[in-house]
């Protein structure tokens, strides 16, 4: 279950994100949605971390191959005989490896990319067309209910669960539309449109 | 400032709180005005380029259908004006990507205006670079073989050949530079998707890709960004490496250089930047956005290309100097001959790509003054397929037997095609720009947010805040 909280300003929406915390909602429940980028901690604070990068690195090992084969492999496969030129040249297998190493990097760069931001999403999410248009959108996922996962050593962010969880989902819900409504909300969105 | 509805009917102000800035939405309105309804002038452009384009590729047409023979070209002289636009166009696609991204790594601010610019003038200028090759070939239609794959012609290419490192080159060119491209602008795309209905809805749905602008989902962005950019640099430096190679690995008196690579690729941004500045010129006056390319990034481009025009004439003189000094006789015939044959043009090129910018340049004033950065530029760019003609004609003009010495001159057809590859590229950047945002919104924004005026002592100073 989620809901969105449109804002007009950073301030408003950097108070809901503290009251929310201060309720017991967890950071990582918490997000930001805004249509230009904010210096972290500005609003949530997210995890810097990713992973793209070694799905990039591990495509450019694969275009480097790709090239050798392609350059080397071909020409031992199809060796055309010029006068005493070698069949498999170090120049033009250098050339073609290094041209599709970068390919795949870059390639490889914006499907990583994508795949760590797990878009195109599946279904329809949360969205205001406003947040293009400046306003400040702060997402929050509420927990189905249950106990609460104090936030510690050993824990991703994603698995702690803050003392908000131990009410019913309903309860929860009601409640951060509360804070976010008194922290000067214009509206909630509570119906996926994108 | 401007206002939305909220639920209730209220109309509420959005966008920054300070009276100093403009609101998201002001910003939005400016930056994307391009994407207004195309005005009689722009269909009269649109259609200008258009015929031009259809007369090109008429003139293309009646080559295919004949043969080469209605070229100028004839031996000794193999390659004449499309290989000499294929360097050109290759050249200015250079400084395109590569200028957005050494700028995007060095955090330079100043750089968020222009960025789209160039890197859609890298996208377009190397589509129409790759062409040529296709167009010189002569038997234009068996380009595929050209293409590695499997075939019941038992053939596969010789990977030794030039011409296949130059289509290596390209394709990754082309496809990294379109990327870095589409990067850039995903943010954009939903700004616009959010204003848009019709079929420009549609569209941006599809390419904005569900974009939301959660703080993730910027997290990764803004590391894609800057990795992309890192990648890319090497990829541009190499393009126009091969392209050297193309001449430097023959034994034509001219070519057989090694300074032939970092020359050709200081002689890529050198045009490359001039393009960008002309390009930005008529941005700028085409939609009205002399509040956001202001006289600061004339300033700053022309240092960049003050600069790049002193590395050129060193790199030139370094060329002309060691041929002078060791005085081997068929490379000095080719520099006697081009220096005979093309006085005027050679003078024109020294002009164009090294006096005059290196005199106007230097001045602030001039820098700073539209019209004459118009003039510098266009110079520049005139002045660099000029060096690109005087590179190969001349070369293989004398080699190395005299009894085949010759000349070439271009016919209507090869101008033609010529006139039709600078249309095709005016067209696709009139239609992109109608098509898509030409200035990089979220980037200006995300500084106008970073942006404000602080008082310090009597006066009021932009600061900027940020991570460091």
């Amino acid at each position: 279950m989620e809901l969105l909280g449109i804002f007009r300003d950073v301030e408003s929406a950097a108070g809901a994100v503290e009251r929310l915390v201060r309720e017991g909602f967890t950071e990582a429940q918490i997000t930001s949605l805004t249509s230009s980028p904010y210096p972290d901690g500005v609003l949530v604070k997210t995890d810097q971390r990713s992973w793209f990068r070694w799905f990039t690195l591990a495509c450019g090992f694969a275009g480097a191959g790709a090239g050798f084969l392609l350059a080397a492999g071909t020409a031992w496969l199809y060796p055309v005989r010029t006068g005493d030129k070698p069949i498999i040249a170090f120049y033009p297998t250098g050339i073609v490896t290094y041209e599709l190493t970068m390919l795949f990097f870059l390639v490889g760069t914006i499907v990583g990319m994508f795949l760590e931001m797990r878009l195109p999403p599946r279904g329809k999410r949360l969205y205001a067309p406003e947040i293009s248009e400046g306003c400040i959108g702060i997402g929050i996922t509420i927990h189905a209910g249950g106990e609460a996962v104090a936030c510690g050593e050993g824990l991703k962010p994603g698995e702690c669960v803050g003392g908000i969880a131990v009410l019913p989902a309903d309860e929860q819900k009601r409640r951060a539309e509360e804070i976010m409504k008194e922290a000067g909300a214009l509206r909630m969105v509570t119906e996926a449109t994108l | 400032m401007s206002e939305i509805s909220d639920q209730t009917g209220r109309t509420i102000p959005t966008g920054p709180t300070s009276s100093t800035t403009k609101s998201a939405t002001q910003l939005n309105d400016e930056l994307l005005s391009s994407l207004r309804t195309p005005t009689w002038k722009w269909y009269g452009l649109a259609l200008f380029l258009g015929a031009v384009v259809a007369w090109g590729l008429a003139a293309f047409s009646y080559q295919m259908y004949t043969d080469m023979s209605v070229t100028g070209l004839d031996r000794p002289v193999m390659w004449g004006v499309y290989i000499v636009n294929f360097v050109f166009w290759i050249g200015l696609s250079h400084s395109g990507t590569m200028v957005s991204a050494i700028l995007r790594l060095c955090q330079a601010n100043w750089r968020r205006p222009i960025l789209r610019a160039a890197e859609t003038m890298t996208v377009f200028t190397v589509a129409v670079g790759g062409l040529f090759p296709l167009i010189h070939l002569g038997r234009n239609w068996v380009f595929f073989y050209l293409i590695p794959y499997p075939n019941q012609r038992g053939l596969w290419p010789n990977f030794r050949s030039a011409l296949l490192w130059d289509a290596t080159a390209i394709f990754t060119y082309i496809i990294g530079s379109s990327l870095f491209l589409y990067l850039g602008m995903l943010p954009d795309l939903a700004v616009a998707r959010d204003r848009a209905s019709g079929w420009r809805l549609k569209l941006y749905t599809v390419l904005a890709m569900g974009w939301r602008g959660t703080a993730r989902e910027w997290v990764v962005f803004q590391k894609a960004s800057t990795l992309m950019a890192a990648l890319i640099i090497p990829v541009a430096v190499s393009v126009h490496s091969i392209v050297a190679w193309d001449f430097a690995v023959t034994v034509i008196p001219g070519w057989h250089s090694t300074i032939f690579p970092p020359y050709f690729v200081i002689g890529a941004i050198h045009s490359g930047v001039a393009a960008v500045i002309t390009l930005m010129i008529i941005i700028r006056k085409a939609f009205h956005l002399e509040e956001y390319l202001t006289p600061l990034h004339f300033d700053n481009m022309g240092k960049l290309q003050l600069v790049i025009a002193l590395l050129w004439s060193y790199a030139y003189f370094v060329e002309v100097q060691t041929t002078w000094y060791a005085h081997e006789p068929i490379e000095w015939e080719v520099y006697g001959f081009m220096a005979h044959k093309y006085t005027f043009i050679l003078l024109l090129m020294l002009v164009g790509n090294a006096i005059l910018p290196i005199i106007c340049l230097c001045f602030k004033r001039l820098r700073r003054s539209i019209p004459v950065m118009l003039v510098i530029t266009l110079l520049i760019n005139v002045g660099m397929f000029i060096e690109r003609f005087l590179i190969i004609v001349p070369s293989l003009s004398h080699k190395n037997m005299p009894f085949v010495w010759g000349t070439y001159r271009p016919t209507w057809v090869e101008i033609s095609v010529t006139a039709g590859a600078f249309a095709g590229f005016a067209l696709m950047y009139t239609l992109f720009a109608k098509t898509f945002p030409m200035v990089a919104t979220t980037d200006v924004r995300e500084y106008e947010t970073q942006k404000r005026l602080v008082p310090v002592g009597r006066t009021r100073l932009p600061s900027l805040a940020g991570k460091e």
